[in-house]
């Protein structure tokens, strides 16, 4: 067994029960989600619950369903065609399934940073207030504003305060991971979906991007995809194992990582396969 | 081991030789390019090059009379001189077997002894009328034969009489003449002449059938109403419809119909100055016989023709050219054939000019001020002039004076027409026509029909591309695309012909169609998407999401078809029954068939795929993160093309709106067809245009190899080469920056 210590767990006071939150508890809820691609069924009767305010991890090996999963709270699943869903995920328990639902309105709720920086060909600060222009935002002193708290909520600030009305293709990839992190915040969501933010870059932009993941816990509900367990362990609260579309095991990372219940997650923790 | 080593030899020379044969087409294309580049600029260089004038031959040759006139023969083999004694003298120019350069070859007596010329009078280059003492003329052609009896080509000289030997009289009573000019044409030859006993009279000969085989004819005596003590000269027009007489600083113009009646006076406003007050000295008709310059003492020349004004018909001063400073100018003389002069000034500077193109060709001096005798060779490429010792011939090198920058690119004034005007008209069914070369026009038409094809083309290729990349289904996509690509490989003059024959007889009828399409077919897009919006979920379903554009199939069949059947309607209420004649009488826009709406639509057409599939790649190759960055932020899929995709594609976009352009510019077949090609300079949607392509296809099987007109074909083509090179430099120059700035997406 590879020696895992999660280097938060001190932190961790409360132990939450996964299985019986409170509802002011829950950001979000999965209830029997099966999801089809054309006839291939990709994700099978998830259910789970993700507690609000803190970091969840999903971990699993490659094709798991875990980035699947991820897409699904924001509905960004929608865009692939072949792509069917049944089941609920509920946010204030309204299901976002509900055909009623607004997506736009969704996913301002519910943001996304991707696995590669994906910052648009505009400047630093046009990347930043983005999200508020679409919603028709274009007071001045407001955007500022915004601009300034994402970019400090995103430990960004410092770097780029003097140039930005420059390109963000300027920036290099963990201060453009940053910017994303900093544009999807910057909209104020609930929820902010990470889907394998540091793949893409240097350790050190990897170290940057897990602290900032720390201290954004204490504003928004954080999901995060992850290969890495290292990384699981170090920034998650809970981790969910995920294994061929299956939900094996949920629980508190310390738990999950030092005494696993499950020999498929004790497998993979291990380093068997995956 | 050595199988290694060999099969690593011959893996070397495969390597080495693929790049040599890569490199050298590579090279090539780009040499080729440069190479016909350097033989349009080749062909085009002459058409700017100044005329040179050169010393050929001279010869010392004493007359002892007074030279009156001189000449050559087409070839400048052999010169002439009359004297006043009535002496013709052909000299032979170059070496022969039988005469030496510079020896007398011939001479003949063309007057009865003892008698005197008055009056040499120059027709045209070759004939000569010879003015007596008591009032009688003969008319003379110096003539040269080639003879090859020798076995080698030897010009044998002599004199034709074109209305006979004998001197025939003028004046009725045969008073004698102090100046007299002369015109001729076939049927009838105008004496005007002024007697000693200062009366104008107008003699005409009107032959009995034709001068050129029967010298037979009537003689008509008139007299015209002018009192003056003296005339300085009298010109009378090729034409024979007019005569000009210049009394000191005032020229009278008489038409020579039947009432000869006067009709202009022109009195040029000299810069008068009291001390040294400005005078006419010498008068010439250009060729064509419808200008006249008058060179005045202070060295300046101007140009005179009539011109339509409101108050009729008048003489107006054209142009001016500055000759000298301080000399007046003596004589002027013309070409035959083209709109050239020379001037001459009391020390011997002369000076060569072309008219139209306002070109100031050359000067020097010829000779030191001593000349009797100047002759233009008939092919305007040698000069002759008698001095008192010497013959002289220079050779002129003066292919293209009628083309100057400015000729090209300014409004010229041209003879006959009311003011300065860009005008091409590069042949005529008339012989002294001068041809029109302005590039204005032909560039002016490419441009609107590049414009005309843009405005169609654009908004279907850009909104087809951007449908096609965005939001179209994979598998459609993969159907739709190559076909519209497709399209690109369609013949453009099938395409020209269709618009031509068979689609500008349809829009002539429906015109009214067209425009209610303008409106119909946005209207009914918006109302069925609106439509489909509204539906209930239930019908939404029973079409798949991705085929649901199919229902806008049936509305646009539908707005089409209604506005094809309501067009009769709309012209019979609307336009009065005929929208043709509304447009024409009422709106006073004249209408061709073959207009731009028609070149637009063909030629759109044509452009269409080039900017669709340019376009569509640009779309699609925005990345997908980034349209997912987009979306993940709240945008809705129209947010997310107009914010970011649009806006990261637009160099891409720009750049096949560029492509398209270069392509719509460079288009021949499409724009020769589907217009009248009338090279005009008029926006309107109703009229036709002229494009610097179509032009080239048209006028180059006709135009003589080394001509103006030819080299200003290749001059044309040189244009449109730049035209298309600055577009497609652009877009490509566009598409390096896009590559470069979006590398790191």
């Amino acid at each position: 067994m590879i020696s895992v210590t999660p280097k938060n767990l001190s932190e961790h006071n409360v132990k939450l029960d996964l299985n019986n939150l409170s509802p002011e508890q829950v950001a979000l809820e999965i209830r029997n989600l099966d999801l089809y691609y054309g006839n291939k069924q990709a994700l099978q009767n998830i259910s789970m619950s993700i507690p609000k305010g803190q970091v969840t991890a999903f971990i699993g090996p490659s094709g798991c369903g875990k980035s699947t999963l991820l897409r699904c709270i924001n509905r960004m699943n929608d865009l692939v065609d072949t792509c069917k869903i049944e089941g609920q995920i509920n946010l204030h328990g309204e299901n976002i399934y509900d055909r009623h639902t607004d997506v736009a309105a969704l996913r301002r709720k519910v943001g996304m940073v991707f696995q590669r920086p994906n910052p648009f060909p505009k400047s630093i600060y046009e990347n930043v207030v983005y999200g508020l222009r679409i919603t028709g935002e274009n007071n001045r002193r407001v955007l500022d504003e915004a601009v300034e708290n994402a970019l400090r909520s995103a430990a960004l600030w410092n770097e780029v305060k003097d140039r930005l009305h420059e390109s963000a293709l300027g920036l290099s990839g963990g201060q453009q991971q940053r910017l994303v992190i900093a544009r999807a915040i910057a909209i104020k969501p609930e929820v902010l979906l990470l889907d394998e933010p540091t793949s893409a870059l240097d350790p050190i932009s990897t170290l940057t991007i897990e602290e900032l993941i720390n201290d954004l816990k204490k504003q928004f509900t954080v999901v995060i995809v992850t290969h890495n367990m290292q990384q699981a362990a170090r920034v998650s609260d809970q981790t969910a194992f995920m294994y061929m579309g299956d939900l094996i095991e949920y629980s508190d990372t310390n738990t999950l990582f030092t005494t696993p219940l499950k020999k498929k997650t004790e497998d993979y923790i291990t380093g068997r396969y995956g | 081991m050595a199988i290694a080593s060999k099969s690593g030899n011959y893996r070397k020379v495969k390597n080495s030789l693929a790049k040599w044969v890569i490199t050298l087409g590579g090279i090539s294309v780009l040499f080729t390019l440069v190479l016909i580049f350097m033989y349009l600029l080749y062909v085009i260089k002459p058409i700017f090059e100044s005329a040179k004038v050169e010393a050929h031959a001279q010869f010392a040759i004493t007359e002892p009379q007074k030279v009156l006139s001189t000449g050559v023969d087409e070839l400048q083999e052999v010169a002439y001189s009359i004297t006043q004694q009535g002496t013709i003298n052909f000299y032979q120019l170059v070496d022969s077997s039988r005469y030496k350069a510079g020896a007398k070859i011939h001479s003949q007596q063309l007057v009865a002894d003892g008698e005197k010329l008055v009056q040499l009078v120059n027709v045209g280059q070759e004939q000569k009328l010879l003015l007596d003492s008591a009032g009688n003329v003969q008319l003379i052609a110096p003539n040269f034969t080639s003879n090859f009896d020798s076995g080698e080509r030897v010009i044998i000289p002599s004199v034709r009489y074109p209305l006979g030997e004998a001197f025939l009289p003028v004046e009725e009573n045969n008073v004698a003449l102090k100046k007299l000019s002369f015109a001729m044409d076939d049927e009838k030859a105008i004496f005007v002449g002024f007697t000693q006993d200062n009366r104008l009279i107008k003699t005409s000969f009107i032959a009995e059938d034709d001068f050129s085989y029967d010298t037979e004819f009537e003689a008509e005596y008139e007299e015209i109403d002018y009192s003056a003590k003296y005339v300085d000269d009298i010109l009378v027009t090729p034409d024979l419809a007019m005569v000009f007489i210049r009394e000191a600083d005032q020229v009278a113009v008489y038409s020579l119909d039947e009432e000869s009646e006067l009709k202009a006076t022109i009195i040029p406003q000299l810069a008068q100055n009291k001390s040294s007050p400005n005078h006419i000295t010498s008068m010439a008709l250009l060729s064509g016989g419808s200008s006249i310059l008058l060179g005045d003492d202070n060295g300046q020349v101007s140009q005179w023709f009539e011109v339509a004004s409101k108050e009729g018909r008048e003489f107006k001063n054209i142009r001016q050219f500055k000759v000298s400073d301080k000399e007046p100018i003596t004589a002027i003389y013309t070409e035959q054939f083209r709109k050239s002069f020379y001037t001459e000034t009391p020390s011997g500077e002369m000076g060569m000019f072309y008219t139209t193109s306002e070109a100031d060709l050359w000067r020097g001096q010829l000779h030191q001020g001593n000349a009797r005798a100047f002759a233009i060779a008939p092919r305007a490429d040698g000069l002759v002039i008698f001095s008192e010792q010497e013959l002289s011939i220079f050779s002129v090198e003066n292919e293209h004076p009628e083309v100057t920058w400015q000729a090209l690119w300014q409004e010229v004034w041209y003879e006959g027409y009311p003011e300065p005007e860009f005008i091409w008209q590069s042949t005529s069914g008339s012989d002294d026509f001068e041809a029109k070369f302005s590039l204005v026009p032909i560039s002016f038409g490419t441009i609107k029909a590049a414009m005309y094809a843009m405005m169609f083309a654009v908004p279907i290729a850009l909104t087809a591309a951007i449908y096609t990349a965005y939001f179209m289904t994979p598998g459609l996509r993969r159907k739709v695309k190559p076909t519209i690509e497709l399209m690109e490989a369609l013949p453009t003059v099938i395409l020209g012909f269709l618009a031509g024959l068979w689609l500008a007889p349809i829009i002539e009828i429906y015109l009214p169609a067209i425009f209610l399409l303008l409106i119909f077919i946005p209207t009914s897009v918006f109302i069925t998407a609106f439509a489909w919006h509204k539906l209930p979920r239930a019908y939404k379903t029973l079409i798949p999401e991705t085929w649901a554009p199919i229902i806008l199939i049936p509305a646009i069949l539908l707005a089409g078809i209604s506005a094809f059947a309501l067009s009769p309607v709309l012209e019979l209420y609307a336009f009065g029954g005929d929208i043709r004649q509304f447009i024409t009488n009422d709106l006073d826009i004249s209408f061709d068939q073959r207009n731009a709406l028609v070149v637009g639509i063909a030629m759109g057409f044509a452009v269409i795929p080039t900017i669709f599939s340019m376009a569509e790649d640009a779309i699609f190759s925005v990345p997908k993160h980034l349209t997912s960055g987009s979306l993940a932020l709240g945008a809705t899929q129209w947010q997310t093309l107009v914010k970011v995709v649009l806006l990261t594609a637009s160099p891409g976009i720009f750049s096949a709106v560029m492509m398209g352009l270069g392509r719509a510019v460079g288009e021949t077949m499409i724009v020769l067809m589907a217009t009248g090609n009338t090279p005009i300079l008029d926006w309107s949607i109703f009229q036709g245009m002229r494009t610097l392509a179509a032009n080239i296809a048209v006028e180059m099987p006709e135009s003589e190899v080394g001509s103006s007109h030819y080299r200003i074909l290749f001059l044309a083509a040189f244009v449109l080469f730049v035209f298309t090179f600055v577009f497609n430099t652009l877009a490509e120059f566009i598409r390096q920056r896009l590559r470069e700035k979006y590398s790191s997406l």
